[in-house]
């Protein structure tokens, strides 16, 4: 059973999830690219002093695209769970309510994250090229809270789609929002290193309203 | 024997719009069971309220002994669910929707599936949302005579279909329902399909239920009429 809800939810999401794939792909290739470019032309000595001296991890322009992964990928999975009311078909299945929701959260947090990972390893097998183990680190670490702000956009943008009134909807956007918000608010290499499993506690609380999402569709409420 | 579905003391509003008050109603095993009523008397109110998709104000439901809002996995298997407009997951074909529901229903019946889906005439891989009303029918009457369930509920099954696929629906469900001793609780608008389909009519009004006796036994009171003019005799013309 296990198996066949992950099949449904592949079938949902196989196309945008390799599409993702392909726009991650392409962006993470064309900002290396660059790099290289620059590494040809000037030496990996522009690269150290860049990131040793400016506010700058060289791959800014990779940073929306694990939050826009996980907004597609969520979308992808829930909204046709919501078009028609197809949950209600999702919920009476048997097998246990609870444990369906969780499953198909976790598909979507594992494929997210498997994109997220096949990113960061290529950009740090790139760079280490280029760059000292200890700068690779600093850029990675600076874009854990991109791929934070992925998990965000999934688990918050699944508690959207799942819930069934437009105004709880608005309510949750607008916290995700202001979540995604203070994700991105600091451009500063490491900035967020303090206070990050906070934060990462903060935004797996946001799995909640997926129950909560599901308890309101079964009890009926609608706009 | 107890009741499959028993309801009591059943009062739902919707804000300041009653739906029913006081509604009690049992379907007992075996039985096929219509519950007829005009627009907005609640009669999709009353299966979401049995398959635990609404709250309702007060009252309780119970089918096979549990109560609605707490059905078990086991029973769930039980229960055979045709959501109005056949809802399904359109984004599946044939084959894939039925290798996934036959893995949650350790009595499916594949045979029954697609004996159903040999006349359909589409190909195994075209998707049930490139469908036709009447095909996308079909396939949700396949999923449910095969998952060999022992309660059967309809929502409005007849929604959208043209005659010769009602009488499809109708004629499969009846002879299934019986051969198998199966019970069925259905909905639907277009009444004459009930005549040859059911036993036993559940008639609402606005706010209560007007009848709920045996099919022949109702037809037998009013001589020279159908059902629907029954029907329409119960509950006025407009």
């Amino acid at each position: 059973m296990n198996k066949m809800i992950l099949y449904k939810e592949w079938l949902k999401t196989r196309w945008p999830l390799l599409g993702m794939a392909a726009v991650m792909v392409a962006f993470t290739f064309y900002s290396l690219l660059n790099l290289a470019k620059v590494v040809e032309f000037r030496g990996a000595d522009i690269l150290w002093s860049t990131l040793v001296f400016k506010e700058t991890v060289l791959i800014e322009q990779l940073k929306y695209l694990p939050a826009l992964a996980g907004a597609v990928l969520s979308v992808a999975q829930f909204l046709p769970e919501m078009t028609r009311k197809r949950l209600k078909l999702t919920l009476h299945l048997p097998y246990p309510q609870g444990k369906m929701i969780a499953l198909m959260a976790l598909y979507g947090m594992a494929a997210v994250t498997l994109l997220s990972l096949l990113q960061a390893l290529v950009i740090g097998i790139v760079l280490g090229r280029w760059i000292v183990s200890e700068l690779v680190v600093r850029v990675l670490v600076t874009a854990a809270v991109w791929y934070l702000a992925g998990w965000a956009t999934y688990l918050w943008m699944a508690a959207i789609c799942l819930e069934p009134t437009w105004r709880m909807r608005i309510v949750l956007l607008l916290i995700l929002a202001g979540l995604v918000w203070l994700l991105f608010l600091s451009g500063i290499p490491e900035a967020y290193n303090d206070f990050l499993p906070w934060l990462v506690l903060y935004v797996l609380c946001g799995a909640v309203l997926l129950y909560h999402g599901v308890a309101r569709f079964k009890e009926g409420l609608q706009d | 024997m107890e009741p499959v579905i028993t309801c009591e003391h059943l009062t739902h509003w919707f804000g300041a719009r009653k739906i029913y008050e006081d509604l009690n109603f049992q379907v007992q095993s075996g039985h096929i069971v219509g519950l007829l009523g005009k627009n907005g008397t609640g009669k999709t109110t009353t299966i979401n309220i049995l398959m635990g998709y609404l709250k309702p104000t007060s009252g309780s439901c119970r089918i096979f002994g549990e109560e609605v809002q707490r059905i078990s996995p086991s029973t769930r298997e039980r229960i055979a669910l045709l959501l109005e407009g056949h809802v399904q997951y359109s984004y599946m074909s044939i084959d894939q929707i039925e290798k996934f529901y036959s893995a949650f229903y350790p009595k499916w019946n594949r045979d029954a599936y697609y004996g159903l889906m040999e006349k359909l005439k589409v190909a195994p891989g075209q998707k049930i949302s490139r469908m036709s009303n009447g095909q996308r029918s079909q396939v949700a009457l396949g999923l449910i005579l095969a998952q060999n369930a022992d309660l059967l509920v309809l929502d409005d099954f007849s929604l959208g279909l043209d005659p010769g696929y009602r009488r499809l629906f109708c004629e499969y469900l009846r002879d299934y329902a019986k051969a198998e001793g199966k019970t069925v609780f259905l909905t639907s608008h277009i009444i004459q399909d009930l005549e040859k389909l059911v036993d036993e009519v559940i008639v609402m009004d606005y706010g209560s239920i007007l009848v709920q006796e045996d099919a022949a036994s109702l037809m037998a009171r009013y001589p020279g009429l159908t059902l629907e003019d029954i029907f329409i005799e119960l509950t006025g013309k407009y």
